[in-house]
């Protein structure tokens, strides 16, 4: 099936409701061409594997999403309403939001305070805002515990913890604070083999509560361990779009490479 | 390694300042003569009171992972502001106030007020112009000293109104008012540090600015709060300077700030930000004293003071080098 057409989007079969579709999304650098005009959408607790080579325009159109870049032409629609982020805090109040590897947590302090980061529990004493501690923990330790998290201390400074756990502390936040749709990029680029499969684990449990996933990566083997759908840009263009099980990484190969054109499944 | 001993090495480690105060305090007992004495003990807190309070200030920003470099400077300009208008000999104008006691609230309102003017002017010019907190601040650290000797011709006042000079002289359990103000500023800042959301954040800016910046935490906005608290606090230790000399002269309190950074270093404040708690720096500051007041005792050139603070600072530094290693082990 090919994205690029506009009709065709958010009518594609057997997909979940859509939660954000983009339609014929351009954006120019002067007279360059970054991204000539993408179209797919992402449903609700579908997750999206985002692929391409370097320069495709998978950054840019990150940036797109989740605010802090305007696309010249073509448009969003983010649960059935237009929608344009002017900045990340847009996005994000929105229920849009990046993960990056270490941009989002403080290590200097406890697993609690970054949990809370800037939305954190208070109580009067005095007319003065005061932390919260025991609340806060208390929602902490509900929410990792439903997600199957393991952290032996909340009280342990980030810092000590692994590349998993602070993964697991983000991706928990987000979905604690009403979080729709997040965007990895390149999740697993600093984890040992155990902790990545915990973190697909997670992903899937991520979307399992109507989240939607897109993750930017360049590892193939795991884009066909966590997601539903492949997205192959190329060349500021959707080279291909294909469910999981109805294509193979070889073909998805071709479709980064550009050797074979867009949506070719193997044969049969 | 168990909960248990691994929970008591991180509280030594946590507060391993004070057990080095302790440590030094039971050492010069037992081998300094004359120095175990309450009175001894209370002059310690006695004197370390103006360098207490203009610690706090420092470590605010430090902790916020920037820099003060102005609070001497701007400690002396609030001094002699206070000496030039309420002392009546010297420069001293020799303001009086009915009733007499209104002078306090107005000479405290008017050093804090400088000390937030210039505060503010830092932190603007740092967080506007994203210039380094090191540069503009050392600007000020020479300006407002420039002012101090411009506004006072490099003459001194002497004879602070005594309704003032009170705070110096009454004492409550054997010590004066001023050191109980410094205490009482290590409490309220500490714990406006350790429980308030505003507390919370500037140790998060310090660990990662990106990070509570994308959370949504007002950055900017924090960091010109703490600037000017600085500069707010750095006003008050300028008042409790004003009224330990009883007055101010246009060099008051040079070298306060090296001993300052010792301090907030020797507290356990890391210059990269986002490490550090204020009781430590108050130990930092006692330790200080301490030491001082052993040199008094024993009759050594004060000028070794300065020989020692420096190797403690150069201490501080490996001891915190020392401590990382221990809590990557024990992570």
């Amino acid at each position: 099936m090919i994205g690029a057409q506009p009709g065709m989007i958010g009518a594609q079969p057997g997909m979940s409701e859509p939660l954000l579709v983009l339609d014929n999304v351009a954006k120019n650098y002067g007279a360059i061409e970054a991204l000539k005009g993408i179209s797919f959408s992402i449903g609700k607790g579908e997750v999206v594997a985002l692929l391409g080579d370097n320069g495709a325009g998978k950054s840019t159109l990150v940036k797109i999403i989740a605010g802090g870049l305007e696309p010249t032409s073509g448009r969003m629609l983010f649960e059935g309403k237009e929608f344009l982020a002017r900045s990340p805090a847009e996005a994000k109040a929105a229920g849009i939001e990046t993960v990056y590897q270490d941009l989002s947590l403080c290590t200097n302090v406890d697993v609690v305070a970054n949990f809370f980061m800037g939305r954190e529990i208070t109580r009067k004493v005095l007319g003065v805002p005061v932390l919260d501690e025991r609340a806060m923990e208390l929602v902490v330790q509900k929410a990792l515990a439903s997600a199957g998290t393991r952290i032996p201390s909340l009280r342990t400074n980030v810092e000590h913890l692994s590349g998993g756990q602070r993964q697991a502390i983000e991706l928990n936040r987000f979905v604690h604070f009403g979080g729709k749709l997040v965007l990895l990029d390149e999740p697993f680029a600093a984890l040992g083999v155990e902790q990545t499969r915990r973190g697909l684990d997670m992903i899937r449990q991520v979307a399992s509560q109507g989240i939607g996933v897109v993750i930017i990566t360049h590892i193939m083997q795991q884009a066909f361990q966590v997601a539903d759908r492949i997205v192959v840009i190329r060349q500021g263009v959707v080279a291909g779009d294909v469910a999981r099980n109805k294509t193979s990484p070889d073909a998805v190969i071709n479709m980064i490479t550009g050797e074979t054109l867009a949506g070719a499944g193997p044969a049969g | 390694m168990n909960p248990r001993t691994r929970q008591v090495l991180e509280f030594v480690l946590d507060n391993l300042v004070w057990f080095m105060l302790v440590f030094v305090l039971v050492i010069f007992s037992i081998f300094v003569p004359n120095y175990f004495q309450l009175g001894i003990f209370a002059n310690i807190i006695e004197a370390s009171s103006v360098l207490g309070v203009m610690s706090i200030g420092l470590a605010l920003v430090i902790i916020a992972g920037h820099m003060d470099l102005s609070v001497e400077s701007v400690a002396a300009l609030s001094a002699m502001a206070v000496g030039i208008l309420f002392c009546s000999s010297g420069i001293g104008l020799g303001i009086q106030l009915r009733p007499e006691w209104l002078m306090v609230p107005v000479s405290l309102l008017i050093a804090v007020l400088v000390g937030g003017i210039i505060g503010a002017s830092n932190g603007f010019l740092v967080v506007r112009l994203k210039m380094s907190a090191f540069i503009i601040t050392l600007a000020s650290y020479i300006w407002v000293r420039g002012l101090v000797l411009v506004i006072s011709g490099g003459r001194s006042a002497q004879d602070l109104a005594p309704a003032i000079r009170w705070f110096g002289i009454q004492r409550l359990l054997g010590l004066p008012l001023t050191a109980w103000i410094a205490i009482a500023c290590f409490v309220v800042f500490s714990l406006i540090m350790a429980r308030t959301p505003f507390g919370r954040h500037l140790v998060m800016i310090g660990g990662n600015e990106t990070a509570t910046f994308r959370a949504g935490i007002r950055v900017n906005r924090n960091l010109v709060i703490a600037f000017i608290l600085a500069g707010a606090i750095a006003g008050l230790a300028g008042w409790l300077l004003a009224i330990r000399t009883s007055g101010a002269t246009a060099n008051l309190g040079v070298g306060l700030l090296f001993n300052a950074f010792a301090a907030v270093v020797i507290g356990g404040v890391s210059l990269k930000g986002g490490v550090g708690t204020l009781p430590g720096v108050y130990a930092g500051v006692l330790l200080l004293s301490a030491i001082n007041t052993a040199i008094n005792l024993m009759g050594l050139p004060a000028n070794f003071t300065q020989v020692i603070h420096g190797l403690l600072v150069l201490a501080a530094v490996l001891l915190d080098a020392f401590k990382q290693t221990i809590r990557q082990r024990l992570a």
